[in-house]
């Protein structure tokens, strides 16, 4: 319950502040090095194909040279017997084409550049006169011969789709150039032949033109190429041609793909979490903000407040106290917390008292409407507190202590004692006042006629000194007599009134008159908690004045009840008992008073006698003489439980 | 006018009465008042003797009756007579010019000897108070210009000086003088200022 001062907001916020800067930087940092390795193995992997390309390219020409030169040295062991007739022609061709050399028709020329023999042989007159016509080339075939080394031709279409070039190699007899071996190529064949499967799959491969025209393309698929492609020249037939190869758009592979994904959507949820975590702190921190101030508030009314609060755990430990309650008691508050039984403000006279409001109020006894204790200043000084206490609830429902405020009412119950004691003083001053107008009154009655006596007596003493005749005196004594006759008939009517005569005496049930006096005093009896034990015969009837019996009753009563008034609550006591015994009713009031001291017993009865301090002490003199005038007796005795037995005795009436 | 009485002012019949007796046994004269109205109705200036007087009366109190007296210029002298409660009031009608007052009950030949002093004191204030009135008689007989001479003879001047101031005859001074003397019976300017004396600042004359 103790609540720390809360830090300084800005502090906070600030330090705050240069902490989001890290996760995003953080992030950016991530998302970069990502993005960076991507790209890094991205290019890595491209200059890996292109290295690849390039080998597979250099491979390729360096294949399909080779099988040229074979070829051109092929053609070079062409002789007599090889051409002597048309089926060795055919063998030796057939020889030669079967060795995957890309030759598609092998011509055999003579010096003079006449065609001696062809194979395939497939070809007609017609159409091997056009053939004639071009292939093969007079030009390579001149060269050829003059050169004495395989010259190539340049290549030249072959029916609309398919390009061809030759190779004329001389064949030369003893220094004498006896003919030249025509081989033809089919670009297409070439490819098919030379271009293995591997490669065919990785790479459209083409041969182009010396003006870039495709001259022949060997391909799965036409239309998935994509990037540039690695050109390297075809060198041998010399007349510009180039191999060019494409790398077909493979797909990247799905490990790479997959990791790039997992890593983008990892950065996302990063993000997202981030933000989350973001959103979040900022609702945290605007609920704290809201805490703080309605911890601001709650302490500045706490502080403000004049009424004394102390928070209790349920072992009744303190766990709280605010300023206005060490103002109250003078202990501090780092005093106080934490302190257990008994608390350092309890009033050492009344701890018995405290402790069992103490425990009430943990068991959940205490009163609601709140009740008042004595607290002890750390000073000395006795306050008068009211105490409401207030279960504490925590925020699952769970009570986990007790909240007592507390109001310091020393000043009123001060006030309120010296507005009684002011109360009783003008009550008690009034009636001495008008008890004494009474008696001065009497007194002034009476010494009217005293005063009279004695100037008459006087005047006759001075006149029979003067030996004045007793006839003269007489009359003097006579009206000292009458004068004394009077002032006796003042004294009568005082009687009479003190008591009343017996005309009006009738039929008196004791019980019920003392059921009537209680009345009378049931609000007193109810404030001051006294218990009544009745025990009271309804056969207790006598004969007398029923005011004045109830008067006398109402006397009893009133001074058993006030001389309890410092006995302790619990053992305030009052048992009446009324019975009927040899003619008598006897009725006893037993209190348990403060009982009566020995040296005053003897005046109690004594009219203006009193030992209370607002009392005119006419009380039990009135009862004595009530009852005494109904023929009874009162008496009183110590009781052995301690207070005071009054009896009462009153004669039964007859039946 | 008459002669020392003491007047008994007391509401009951018995007190009063039994006053009488006590004061008759010892000679002397009363006269009793049942209430302070009655003898307000007698009261004067020239009464000589002394007033007995019940402090505590129905109507009018006892110290009410001595204010008024007081007022009426009475001087009687005046004895309370006291219940228990009343001596601070006593004690202050003493201080007011009262003679005495005794507190009830009171020993009867004390009080009476105090009725007796304070009709001895009486009877000074009586003769000085005839007196007094005599002069004031006498002057009453004086007419205005005999008075503008005694006025002029008092202070002491001569004949020929009262003569020139009051532009008369000096014989006729002298004339005045002899007339002066004889209706004053007196036989010198300087008697003539001794009992004029005892009127104090209070001549005839409006001087």
């Amino acid at each position: 319950m103790n609540l720390g001062p809360p830090t300084s907001s800005p502090e906070r916020t600030s330090r705050w502040r240069w902490l989001w800067i890290l996760p995003r930087l953080a992030f950016v940092l991530f998302v970069g090095g990502v993005g960076l390795l991507l790209w890094m193995s991205d290019q890595a992997d491209r200059e890996e194909k292109r290295a690849t390309l390039t080998s597979d390219i250099l491979w390729l020409e360096q294949n399909l040279r080779f099988h040229l030169a074979r070829n051109e040295e092929l053609l070079g062991r062409i002789d007599l017997a090889h051409t002597a007739s048309a089926k060795a022609f055919e063998s030796f061709a057939r020889t030669l084409f079967g060795s995957e050399s890309g030759l598609r028709q092998l011509i055999w020329l003579d010096a003079e550049g006449q065609v001696q023999r062809a194979h395939p042989a497939t070809m007609d007159p017609g159409v091997a006169g056009e053939i004639m016509d071009t292939p093969p080339s007079r030009q390579s075939f001149r060269l050829a011969r003059s050169l004495g080394k395989p010259v190539y031709s340049s290549a030249y279409p072959f029916f609309t789709n398919d390009w061809q070039f030759e190779v004329h190699v001389p064949v030369s007899r003893e220094g004498r150039v006896v003919g030249v071996a025509v081989g033809i190529y089919r670009i297409r064949e070439i490819l098919g032949d030379s271009v293995p499967w591997w490669l065919a799959e990785r790479y459209r491969i083409s041969i182009l033109g010396d003006t870039g025209k495709v001259l022949g393309t060997r391909s799965k698929i036409e239309s998935a190429v994509t990037e540039e492609g690695y050109q390297v020249a075809f060198d041998p037939p010399g007349w510009g041609l180039t191999i060019h190869a494409v790398p077909y758009h493979a797909p990247r592979p799905l490990a790479s793909i997959l990791l790039s994904a997992s890593l983008v959507i990892l950065a996302m949820i990063v993000l997202w979490s981030l933000w989350l975590l973001r959103r979040h702190v900022q609702r945290r921190q605007v609920v704290e903000e809201q805490l703080r101030q309605e911890h601001a508030f709650r302490k500045a009314m706490e502080d403000s407040l004049d009424t004394g609060m102390r928070a209790r755990s349920l072992d009744g430990e303190i766990i709280y106290v605010n300023p206005a309650f060490c103002r109250m008691v003078g202990w501090s508050a780092a005093e106080l917390i934490g302190r257990r039984l008994p608390m350092p403000y309890w009033a050492d006279d009344y701890l018995d008292e405290t402790r069992a409001m103490h425990d009430r109020v943990l068991a959940g006894e205490g009163p609601e409407e709140g009740f008042e204790l004595k607290f002890k200043h750390r000073n000395g000084n006795l306050i008068d507190v009211l105490i409401h206490e207030a279960p504490l609830i925590d925020a699952r429902g769970r009570q986990f202590g007790w909240m007592g405020s507390m109001v310091d009412i020393t000043e009123r119950k001060q006030a309120e004692e010296r507005a009684r004691q002011q109360q009783d003083r003008l009550q008690s001053t009034a009636r001495l006042v008008a008890m004494g107008e009474m008696a001065s009154s009497i007194a002034h009655e009476l010494n009217q006629p005293l005063a009279a006596i004695s100037s008459y007596c006087t005047g006759a003493a001075n006149l029979l000194r003067n030996q004045t005749p007793a006839t003269e005196v007489l009359p003097a004594l006579d009206k000292a007599v009458e004068q004394a006759r009077r002032a006796g008939q003042v004294i009568r009517r005082i009687y009479s009134l003190a008591r009343p005569g017996e005309s009006h005496f009738e039929k008196v049930h004791l019980a019920e008159r003392v059921n009537a006096a209680l009345a009378l005093m049931d609000s007193e009896i109810r404030q001051t908690g006294i218990r009544i034990a009745l025990d009271l015969s309804p056969q207790a009837v006598v004969d007398g004045d029923p005011v004045l019996l109830e008067q006398a009753l109402f006397n009893l009563l009133r001074n058993a009840i006030e001389s309890m008034r410092d006995t302790a609550p619990e053992q305030r006591q009052l048992a009446i008992a009324l019975t009927c015994a040899e003619g008598y009713a006897s009725l006893t009031i037993a209190d348990h008073g403060c009982g009566i001291e020995t040296g005053v017993a003897g005046q109690l009865f004594d009219p203006l006698f009193t030992t209370k301090s607002e009392g005119l002490g006419m009380g039990l003199a009135i009862c004595r003489s009530v009852v005494e005038n109904h023929r009874g007796r009162l008496s009183f005795e110590a009781s052995p439980e301690g207070g005071t037995l009054f009896h009462v005795l009153l004669p039964l009436a007859p039946k | 006018m008459s002669g020392p009485t003491t007047h008994i002012v007391d509401d009951d019949p018995a007190v009063r009465d039994a006053l009488q007796w006590l004061l008759k046994s010892r000679s002397v004269q009363s006269q009793n008042w049942g209430s302070a109205e009655d003898f307000l109705t007698f009261a004067g200036s020239g009464l000589c003797g002394c007033l007995l007087l019940d402090v505590r009366m129905p109507g009018m109190s006892g110290i009410e009756l001595f204010d008024r007296l007081r007022a009426l210029n009475c001087r009687l002298p005046v004895i309370f007579l006291t219940g228990h409660g009343d001596v601070p009031m006593a004690v202050q009608a003493l201080k007011d010019g009262a003679f005495d007052f005794i507190e009830k009950p009171y020993d009867d030949n004390a009080l009476v000897d105090k009725v007796l002093a304070a009709l001895e004191h009486d009877v000074k204030r009586c003769a000085r108070e005839d007196s007094i009135l005599s002069v004031q008689r006498k002057l009453e007989q004086l007419t205005q210009r005999e008075q503008e001479v005694m006025h002029q003879i008092l202070a002491g001047k001569l004949n020929k000086v009262i003569a020139d101031e009051l532009g008369i005859a000096m014989r006729t001074v002298e004339v005045h003088r002899s007339h002066i003397f004889e209706k004053m019976q007196v036989r010198s300017a300087v008697e003539l200022s001794q009992i004029l004396g005892l009127l104090g600042n209070k001549p005839g004359a409006e001087d």
